[in-house]
């Protein structure tokens, strides 16, 4: 799908002024490079918008989808820029619509057990008024201190607690977008069950920005866990650490994570954080958290959990059952990508997913492209389900025209190996975005991928909402 | 050899509020942890037990809950725990409460190091541990960086100073404020949890402490809190825009002088 798209004239950014305010346009270069990139390689993704607008309002999101529209300019929505799949990066330059300033709570609805928020908002500030009110949103992505509300629904998030709660888009009961042509619709709404016509919603969530622009959401909303703990289970190898988790699964304890960090991971991040955890000798480690109602019903379980990890062979079982043994073994655990970005900031943070049962078949295949290949690639993810980040890392020694030719071959290898064999996916909850999109033509079938297009052709026919994304 | 450690049940400090009108902390309603400062005393006793083979005993004194503290060193791997609670001990101040451990720790006997944490995250005061050594007249050495036993009656220890380390030599028995600088703690294992949750922890009241009744409690503290205030602290700020009034160059020259002025830079720039 090729499009033609129009440039940001000084008109233009003089209309963007009219309708957002002179302080919510930006055009000066120093000011627009925070919004050319996302947390994927700089070096290798970023591009500079033309402009970036800030707007306060739905009306003003909808006044400039209008304005792009009229003028075919490609407009790359944005929240906290935490994405890891360039989703985020107007590579066509155009207008950067940055939801930041829309960041309020609109409604918290406690009899019907909603709230209705702008897509603006940090998840963590959400679910920090929330906790005053015993409630929680258990969408939980792991960038949780800055990612926003509007990010987390186009990408359909996930992160650390999916397995017992799921991801972002269970918790979506209503939803405001603003169309590529400028139109605002409103779907769903706070009823828990809805089958009147397409579900409209769910084609929104996980849309990367490609379908129009989150503006606000209604959110379903779980009383908070009075209680919950954390193992810390160390291993000799990766392989057996994988190996428990489809044990654990079976026992009828539903954990509300299961993390998987192997020694490379866990080492950089310890080093980062200047934190010593117990990993000397150890190939890999899981994170087990369970939360509960009751303080000693959590307490049986974490040690039923604990015992059976011990029967599958751990080293030993560690207990983080205060808050601050808890931030510690998961500030670890959080800081894994960041760490690793800061070890070597040319890398691919890949996000395959594959069925529970098949995981531990990832570990010797992830090992034998290290080898092959003579890079390094840390390994670490929520092993509850399924969903793995094998980092792959640039060797220092290589070239970067080496790497760019490398790079591809060892995703492709991957790729090939989760799908073809194991029957998994290329990403599980970070995305296509720009980073996968080949990949993803290369490995969906050709008419899932067809039928992608028609929805967006029909929805974008100017093909101005974050052109470049998902589909090619 | 014996090593005691004293330890406080705390509020969590991300959960702490303060009373606006009287000053003082809300403990109601609050989750209550080990003291975090009380952890590097007990990762130095057990660091001391691998290597002396010692015998580590923590001792609190708190209402019921407070068991739950002791319960967590037990996990750490400490081997046994007292918990002082009677209704007598409420109120102590920092006098009274190193009063009533100081007894109890006379009553367990054959003492050779008290180890304490430099100071307890919601009183503050760091004045507990030295006032256990003072009422059972041992020497003591506070802000302990590290630590080396190097007899069964001597030790060398290095305190963390504003200038920098002072290196100290001493006898045995003595007691030890540690800071944060000695060790990095552990973590407590499902092993050492489950021994624990097998533990009864003894209980001591007044009958097992015998205190004198005058030194404990309310009437035994001679410390008013007359007021607390949240110091006021001013700041003044001065703002360099580069923009086409100010150039790169100038302001980052006005910014080095600015720090010169101040000897906040080194001697190379």
């Amino acid at each position: 799908m090729k499009h033609e798209y129009g440039t940001v004239t000084t008109a233009i950014v003089k209309q963007l002024r009219k309708i957002a305010g002179e302080p919510n346009v930006l055009v000066d270069r120093e000011r627009m490079e925070g919004y050319s990139h996302d947390e994927t390689s700089v070096e290798q993704y970023a591009a500079m918008p033309e402009v970036v607008v800030t707007p306060v309002t739905t009306s003003q999101v909808a006044q400039i989808m209008k304005l792009a529209d009229t003028h075919r300019i490609p407009v790359t929505p944005r929240g906290a820029g935490s994405g890891l799949s360039g989703g985020a990066i107007p590579i066509y330059g155009g207008i950067v619509l940055s939801v930041e300033k829309m960041n309020s709570i609109v409604e918290i609805d406690e009899a019907n057990l909603t709230v209705t928020a702008q897509a603006g908002i940090v998840t963590n500030e959400l679910n920090n008024r929330l906790k005053e009110l015993g409630l929680f949103f258990a969408g939980y992505p792991m960038s949780l201190e800055t990612c926003m509300l509007g990010g987390n629904i186009a990408e359909n998030a996930g992160g650390g607690k999916a397995i017992k709660y799921g991801v972002t888009g269970r918790y979506i009961l209503g939803m405001e977008v603003v169309t590529p042509q400028g139109e605002i619709l409103n779907l769903g709404g706070k009823n828990t069950k809805d089958v009147s016509g397409y579900d409209l919603k769910q084609l929104y969530i996980g849309s990367e920005g490609t379908l129009g622009v989150i503006t606000e959401a209604t959110i379903k909303l779980l009383g908070l866990p009075k209680t919950s703990s954390d193992l810390l289970v160390t291993f000799t190898t990766p392989q057996q650490a994988i190996s428990v988790v489809p044990v654990l699964m079976k026992q009828g304890i539903i954990p509300t994570s299961i993390e998987f960090m192997d020694y490379l991971s866990t080492r950089i991040s310890c080093d980062y954080l200047n934190e010593s955890l117990p990993i000397e000798g150890v190939g890999a480690l899981l994170l087990i958290e369970i939360d509960g109602i009751d303080e000693a019903v959590v307490e049986q379980q974490l040690i039923q959990v604990g015992d059976l990890c011990m029967e599958q062979g751990a080293i030993e079982v560690y207990i983080a059952e205060d808050a601050n043994n808890r931030e510690r073994v998961w500030s670890v655990r959080r800081a894994i990508a960041e760490a690793i970005k800061v070890y070597s900031p040319i890398q691919s943070l890949e996000d395959i997913v594959v069925p529970i049962g098949s995981i531990p078949k990832v570990i010797p295949f992830l090992d034998k492209l290290s080898k092959e290949h003579d890079v390094l690639i840390p390994c670490y993810g929520h092993a509850g389900d399924g969903n793995l980040h094998a980092t792959v890392i640039k060797n220092p020694e290589f070239t970067m025209e080496h790497w760019l030719e490398v790079e591809p071959k060892i995703l492709g290898e991957l790729y090939e190996f989760i799908i073809g064999e194991l029957g998994g996916k290329i990403s599980g909850e970070h995305g296509i975005g720009l980073k996968r999109r080949e990949f993803f033509k290369e490995f969906t079938s050709p008419i899932e991928y067809r039928v992608m297009e028609q929805i967006k052709r029909a929805l974008d026919p100017n093909g101005i909402m974050n052109p470049g994304k998902i589909l090619q | 050899m014996r090593i005691i450690v004293p330890i406080k049940q705390v509020p969590q400090s991300s959960d702490v509020k303060m009373d606006p009108v009287t000053g003082t902390m809300i403990r109601s309603g609050s989750v209550s942890v080990l003291n975090p400062l009380d952890l590097y005393a007990i990762e130095t006793a057990l660091r001391l037990k691998e290597e002396w083979n010692a015998t580590v005993t923590v001792i609190t004194m708190g209402p019921a809950g407070a068991n739950r503290i002791l319960k967590e060193a037990l996990s750490m791997g400490c081997d046994e725990a007292v918990h002082l609670s009677a209704r007598e001990f409420s109120g102590s101040d920092t006098y009274a409460t190193s009063y009533i451990l100081s007894k109890a720790i006379r009553k367990i006997g054959d003492v050779d190091l008290i180890i304490t944490g430099e100071r307890a995250t919601d009183g503050d005061t760091a004045q507990v541990g030295p006032g256990i050594a003072a009422w059972l007249d041992i020497p003591v050495v506070s802000y302990v960086a590290s630590v080396d036993i190097t007899s069964p009656s001597e030790f060398t220890a290095e305190r963390l100073i504003e200038e920098g380390y002072q290196q100290v030599q001493g006898t045995l028995p003595a007691l030890l404020t540690v800071v944060k600088e000695i060790a990095e703690v552990r973590l407590p294992t499902l092993r050492g949890k489950k021994r624990s949750m097998n533990t009864t922890i003894p209980v001591w009241g007044v009958a097992e402490v015998d205190p004198d009744p005058l030194k404990i409690g309310l009437k035994g503290s001679p410390t008013r809190v007359v007021k607390i205030e949240t110091p006021k602290v001013s700041r003044s700020c001065r703002t360099l825009v580069i923009g086409e009034e100010l150039s790169t160059e100038v302001a980052v020259s006005e910014l080095i002088e600015f720090l010169e002025a101040r000897n906040l830079l080194g001697q190379e720039v």
